[in-house]
């Protein structure tokens, strides 16, 4: 099977994200950089089925040199070779260029299965995915927690709200991982060694031909309002506790 | 030049879901600003007879699409016909729902339509007689204003955010012929969850017991007050250690790491172990006897009070704020 | 010189005729000792076959005099065996009275065969030679003696440690060198109380007397009563047969040694003397970690030829089991069972591998050859197949085992051999340490909390990091318990406000501030380990720090002992160190008593590890007000909390090692659990809820008490929540 993964870096989900004075990105100058845990999925995923039935397994990364590092990791963990798309006109890059610099990068290339993780914990859209499948022209499986390969087709499953579909879908396909799909694997130390020197090509936007206007900008960020201080509920007795607890949890937190 | 503000209704088995309403009545507001129409699209098998409902809070005109091929929901083919659709009429700004439907429809929709999209977002508004969506990014570190480049600007609203108010309107319908094309995609089965709870790291809602339980009888009260909330109950490992609870049921650093959007801890201190597997939680509720418990210090809400004697009230309570 | 014959006493006849009744068995006897030497030679020869067959190269000979010094106390003296009282008796029994007879028989046979016929020196004669034959006697009960009571205990007493959970490890080769033992005593004493015996007969005719001089072999004297009234030739016939009885156990002893457990005899003290002279658990890391091709031990032969040996040197006396945390608690862990089993499977692999090693010799420089000669043949074994791969997990490096093992053996390096192995050869261990890894990787702490938050503890403090000030007397290492968990904060706090209260110059890294590594390394991540490790070092050794401070002993320990391989050279103390040099200096004054019951719980990083067993009890016997009681288990032989080793991070399985310990202290009615460490704190804390004890017992840091007597600590007055 040929089967593509594609990563993300990011930041690590304790990192201490401080956006800028002038609300125009984040400060990274102290982020530990981390491979997206829903790609990790993806990746664990990817490797499975290749372990299983074959094939190779190919890394795809758009970002910054940094990137690599993540790439790496994912060969580490046992992929065979990699893609680094890496220009800094893509640095600003919104879903949608960034699914069309994945999808002119895998044109080229023989695919069964692609993977994605169902969202990046960064910008948290959850669009990729969808959008290559798109730009490819092959049906999409997104927010899967459990596939089965079964010849040209992958059978598989997606949690909605309050049900869980079971879907065969013909291949080739875009997976996006959801967390329950598998358990990533630690690399071993071997496998660390090993993709130091494994093939990783690195290509910018202008080879692949992808236009870089973005579609969706982020104008601004901004710190989220200041974190109220938890509030202690009172009340003379248990009862009048709860009630105000439960009209707190409605009104003020939306929460129920 | 691009206009009207299209909503991408969602049903199933032959009911709207709540998001439509909340995105039909937020589009009323920001088409109240634009003076544009609000159009819903409205897609499935015999859904004809729902658009009235949709008029009720605030469309204008409902788009509706009734073929066998879009019933149940796959992905391509309503892509397909809504692409169409926000295409032919130019439309200037479409919302979907942030709900696991919406989320896959939208993201395919932008591709096909070479458009932006913001996704979850928990605020939409018009500056300069544009769309701005505000949406929380890093976890909710912090929050981005999404500024759209194309036409239609898309974004996905997070569901449970905006209200849904009635305003009354017309709700015209206009019949898409929609032809759909072979889909590779087969659902086999839908199973629906009949206990009516989901696994932890997909709960919405989570009611979690630890030491303070005392014994696994006593879980009981947790589970009514997660049966009312349609939450699923976890625990520490405290009480997962004790025996009490199952190991699958365990939040924590060596359980299960969670974050739904309500976590009620109920007799958990909040040792590190337990804080690392829910601190993410969107809200946090601690219910515990110990003022000092560092539960507290993460906690959105506090109840300083024993635990059966609050839990049951708290039951009551929701019991009667959700009927 | 003078004549020799000594003087003679009482009544003139002192001394014994050797070979007396047996002068015609002379040659033969030579002939059996012969053969019994050879028999003895070969055993070890063979066995000295094994111990070279597997195994790396480690030099276990270099600094000669420490090593004759440990040969001496441990090998001679046997001062480990003497910490158990009974067992140490018994061992001590045999062992000196064996040690005497040998010399005695020396003596004897060295006068006979040697001084006698070559110099007409017999020494053996007079008083001396009736003190000689008191001391042989007594000597002779001694071992007799000691083996009775190591029947008693083997056979009726039975106590778990010769055993496995319940299963008794006794084979047929116990009971065989017992009785070997014995019956050369018992034997000895039939020779001799019918040499008396007949000797009587012979001399005094039908009345006999006894000469005073035969009561000095009191034992012989005695039994030869028990002789009475048997005729001179059935004495001799019986004294015959009891002789060559006697020879023949004697010899078959000699010739059984390299055979059966009676070999620690040899390995046991030259393992005393191989013992590692390196810091109390000193852990060897990967050198060279980034050229190495495989990681960590999963076939035997990749341990070091001494890390086999140990196994050989193991007595399978159970002392590492006694007090082994994880097998007191259920685990499958038993440190004896694992060094057996090494034992086990060296024994059946050592052979192959000797023929094997053979082959490539023989065929000169094709030595690829043998891998594919051995296709087809059964896959190859592996440690796994012998080594409970469990039990590796289970422990918790609490160095109970090395610290008590009478051999010197070191298990925990073993161990985490094979972790290393799991860890970093094939990544397969527990998720829940994988998730501590990955925590540590990312955010430099197991649990995966920001490490921007790391010196957030001590804003609000005063307290300077040494980026903002380097010019100061100590570093404070805080570790990440201390700067990420709630509650070992309340230590960092409690700990800096004892420094500044008593006008210590110091500082802390903050953020610059790495994990320390200590359950990465201890839990087989030697590459996670180090990355940490340097990362502390190139910004200690940036601001030049000298002298270190640590309040966890994990930490403290892995910079004392391991960072010197990386570069890392400090004075380094654990915080109850300093606290006890302040209270001397006079430098703390105590305002507030603290009444209640202390016990000190020993952290085992802190004590087996280090040593650091006075300074914590001296800091609660200076506290006025403080009743400080031990809990049974305590200095080394001191129970673990159960989070050493890399446990904090894994699920425990079975009954709790923390519950285990605070029942130890509920024993004891202590109200004040007292611990060094933020780990031990976690644990007994956690151990003090689950046995509900939470109103009349709680644990605390020595830091923490201190910071109270000191009336440092801020008293909170009574919050009405609702009032905010």
């Amino acid at each position: 099977m040929n089967i593509i993964a594609c990563v993300k870096q990011v930041p690590d989900t304790e990192a201490q994200i401080k956006v800028k004075a002038d609300g125009s990105g984040i400060d990274d100058s102290q982020i530990k950089w981390v491979m997206n845990p829903y790609d990790e999925f993806g990746v664990e995923e990817a490797l499975k089925l290749k372990e299983k039935n074959g094939g190779d397994v190919t890394i795809i990364s758009v970002g910054p040199a940094r990137a690599m590092e993540t790439i790496r990791t994912a060969l580490a963990m046992g992929a065979e070779k990699g893609i680094h798309i890496c220009d800094p006109a893509l640095d600003n890059a919104d879903a949608f260029v960034t699914a069309s610099a994945l999808a002119a990068a895998i044109k080229g290339l023989p695919y069964d299965v692609i993977f994605c993780g169902q969202r990046a914990i960064d910008d948290d859209s959850g669009q990729v995915g969808a959008m290559l499948a798109e730009l490819l022209g092959i049906p999409q499986l997104t927010i899967v927690t459990k596939l089965d390969y079964a010849g040209n087709a992958v059978k598989v499953i997606r949690p909605i709200e309050g049900a869980q579909l079971n879907i065969e879908t013909a291949l080739p396909c875009v997976v996006t991982a959801q967390k329950g799909l598998n358990e990533p694997r630690y690399a071993s130390l071997p496998g660390i060694m090993k993709a130091k020197k494994k093939p990783v090509d690195v290509k910018n936007a202008a080879a692949l031909g992808v236009a870089t206007d973005v579609k969706a900008k982020v104008a601004k960020l901004a710190p989220p309002p200041a974190r109220a201080a938890g509030k202690i509920i009172c009340g003379d007795d248990a009862a009048q506790k709860a009630a105000e607890l439960a009209r707190c949890l409605r009104e003020e937190a939306k929460a129920i | 030049m691009a206009k009207g503000i299209y909503v991408i209704a969602e049903q199933r088995d032959g009911a709207l879901r709540k998001v439509s309403f909340e995105l039909a009545s937020a589009a009323r507001k920001l088409a109240d600003q634009t003076g544009d129409e609000v159009s819903a699209i409205l897609l499935g098998s015999g859904v004809e007879s729902m658009a009235a409902e949709l008029g009720k809070f605030g469309v204008d005109k409902v788009f509706v699409g009734d073929n066998a091929a879009l019933e149940p929901y796959v992905t391509e083919a309503h892509a397909q016909v809504v692409a169409k659709i926000l295409k032919d009429n130019d439309a200037a700004i479409a919302l979907f729902g942030a709900s696991v439907q919406g989320k896959d429809l939208s993201a395919r929709v932008a591709a096909k339509l070479a458009g932006g999209l913001a996704t979850d977002c928990t605020d939409v508004k018009i500056d300069g007689g544009k769309l701005v969506a505000v949406r929380p990014m890093y976890a909710g570190k912090c929050f981005a204003d999404v500024v759209f480049n194309t036409t239609p600007a898309m974004a996905s609203l997070r569901p449970n955010v905006f209200p849904a108010v009635e305003n009354a309107k017309a709700a015209a319908v206009t019949k898409v012929d929609v032809a759909v094309d072979a889909q590779k995609s087969k659902i086999l089965e839908v199973q629906k969850d009949t206990s009516g709870k989901v696994d932890l790291t997909e709960a919405n809602i989570i009611v979690s017991g630890g030491r303070g339980m005392k014994g696994p009888d006593e879980y009981k009260i947790l589970e009514e007050l997660a049966d009312v909330l349609k939450g699923t109950v976890g625990a520490s490992r405290a009480a997962v250690d004790a025996g009490w609870r199952p190991q699958k049921d365990q939040v924590g650093q060596t359980g299960k790491v969670v974050s739904p959007n309500l976590y009620i801890a109920c007799g958990i201190s909040g040792a590190i172990q337990h804080l690392a597997g829910m601190s993410s939680s969107k809200c946090i509720v601690a219910i515990n006897k110990d003022a000092e418990a560092p539960i507290f210090a993460k906690a959105d809400f506090g109840v300083v009070d024993d635990l059966f004697k609050v839990v049951p009230e708290l039951t009551a309570a929701c019991k009667k704020l959700l009927a | 010189m003078e004549h020799n014959i000594p003087p003679i006493a009482a009544g003139g006849n002192e001394g014994r005729e050797v070979f007396w009744n047996a002068h015609s068995f002379e040659p033969l006897l030579f002939l059996f000792t012969a053969i019994s030497m050879a028999i003895f030679a070969y055993g070890v020869y063979k066995r000295w076959q094994l111990w070279k067959a597997m195994g790396k190269d480690e030099i276990r000979w270099d600094l000669l005099p420490e090593r004759l010094k440990s040969l001496f106390m441990n090998g001679f003296l046997q001062l480990k065996t003497w910490k158990d009282a009974y067992p140490g008796l018994m061992h001590g029994l045999i062992f000196f009275g064996f040690f005497v007879l040998i010399f005695g028989a020396a003596f004897d046979a060295g006068e006979f065969h040697i001084t006698e016929p070559l110099f007409g020196w017999a020494f053996l004669r007079g008083q001396f030679y009736l003190n000689f034959s008191f001391l042989m006697d007594l000597f002779g009960l001694f071992v007799l003696i000691g083996v009775l009571m190591a029947a008693y205990r083997r056979y009726i007493q039975k106590p778990d440690r010769l055993g496995y959970k319940g299963t008794s490890d006794n084979t047929t080769d116990d009971a065989i060198a017992l009785l070997l033992i014995g019956g050369i005593i018992v034997t000895g004493f039939a020779i001799e109380a019918l040499r008396i015996h007949a000797t009587l007969v012979e001399g005094a005719g039908v009345d006999k007397v006894t000469p005073d001089w035969e009561y000095y072999s009191f034992i012989g004297w005695f039994l030869a009563k028990a002789f009475n009234g048997m005729d001179i030739e059935a004495a001799k016939t019986w004294h015959s047969i009891s002789w060559w009885t006697h020879t023949f156990i004697a010899l078959g002893f000699i010739a059984y040694i390299p055979y059966s457990r009676l070999l620690h005899i040899i390995t046991t003290p030259a393992n005393h003397f191989m013992m590692s002279l390196k810091p109390a658990g000193y852990v060897e890391p990967i050198r060279d970690i980034e050229n190495q091709e495989s990681f960590g031990v999963s076939k035997l032969e990749e341990y070091t030829w001494k890390q086999i040996f140990d196994s050989d040197a193991c007595t399978k006396c159970g002392r590492c089991q006694d007090g082994c945390p994880a097998y007191l608690t259920g685990k499958h862990l038993s440190p004896k069972k694992l060094v057996q089993d090494i034992k086990t499977f060296w024994l059946e692999q050592a052979p192959l591998a000797a023929t094997k090693a053979v082959v490539p010799a023989a065929e000169g420089e094709e030595a690829a050859a043998p891998a594919e000669a051995a296709e087809g043949a059964a896959p190859e074994k592996t440690l796994f197949d012998a080594v409970d791969l469990h039990a590796v997990w289970d422990c918790t490096n609490c160095m109970y085992c090395m610290e008590n093992c009478s051999s010197s053996i070191e298990h925990i390096q073993k161990m985490i051999d094979i972790r290393r192995y799991k860890v970093l050869t094939e990544a397969d261990f527990a998720p829940e340490l994988q998730l501590t890894y990955r925590n540590m990787e990312n955010n430099s702490n197991p649990w995966g909390i920001g490490a921007h938050l790391r010196g957030d503890w001590a804003k609000e403090m005063g307290v300077k990091t040494l980026a903002e000030d380097p010019n100061v007397e100590y570093m404070f290492y805080v570790g990440c318990s201390g700067s990420f968990d709630d509650r070992g904060k309340k230590i960092s706090v409690a700990f800096a406000k004892i420094l500044q209260a008593a006008g210590v110059s110091f500082g802390i890294l903050g953020t610059e501030e790495s994990c320390c590594g200590d359950s990465a390394m201890r839990g087989g991540n030697d590459y996670l380990f180090q990355a940490q490790a340097q990362a502390n070092i190139e910004i200690m050794n940036g601001y030049g720090v000298k002298k270190v401070i640590a309040i966890c002993p994990h930490g403290y320990n892995c910079i004392k002992k391991d960072y010197p391989n990386f570069g890392g050279n400090y004075e380094v103390y654990h915080h109850t160190e300093i606290i006890a040099d302040l209270i001397a200096k006079g430098k703390i004054k105590f305002t507030q008593p603290q009444s209640g019951t202390f016990t000190y719980h020993d952290s085992c990083f802190l004590g087996r590890y280090n040593h650091v067993y006075d300074q914590p009890r001296s800091i609660l016997n200076a506290i006025p007000g403080t009743n400080v009681v031990e809990m049974e288990r305590n200095f080394s032989k001191s129970f673990c909390c159960g989070a050493g080793g890399a446990r904090m991070w894994m699920e425990e399985h079975g009954d709790r090692i923390n519950n285990a310990r605070t029942d130890q202290a509920i024993a004891v009615n202590a109200s004040t659990v007292a611990v060094g460490c933020p780990f031990c704190l976690t644990m007994i804390s956690d151990g003090i809820k689950d046995r509900q004890k939470i109103d009349s017992m709680v644990a605390l840091d020595i830091a923490e008490i201190v910071c109270k007597a000191m009336g440092l600590e801020e008293v909170k007055e009574p919050v009405d929540v609702c009032a905010v």
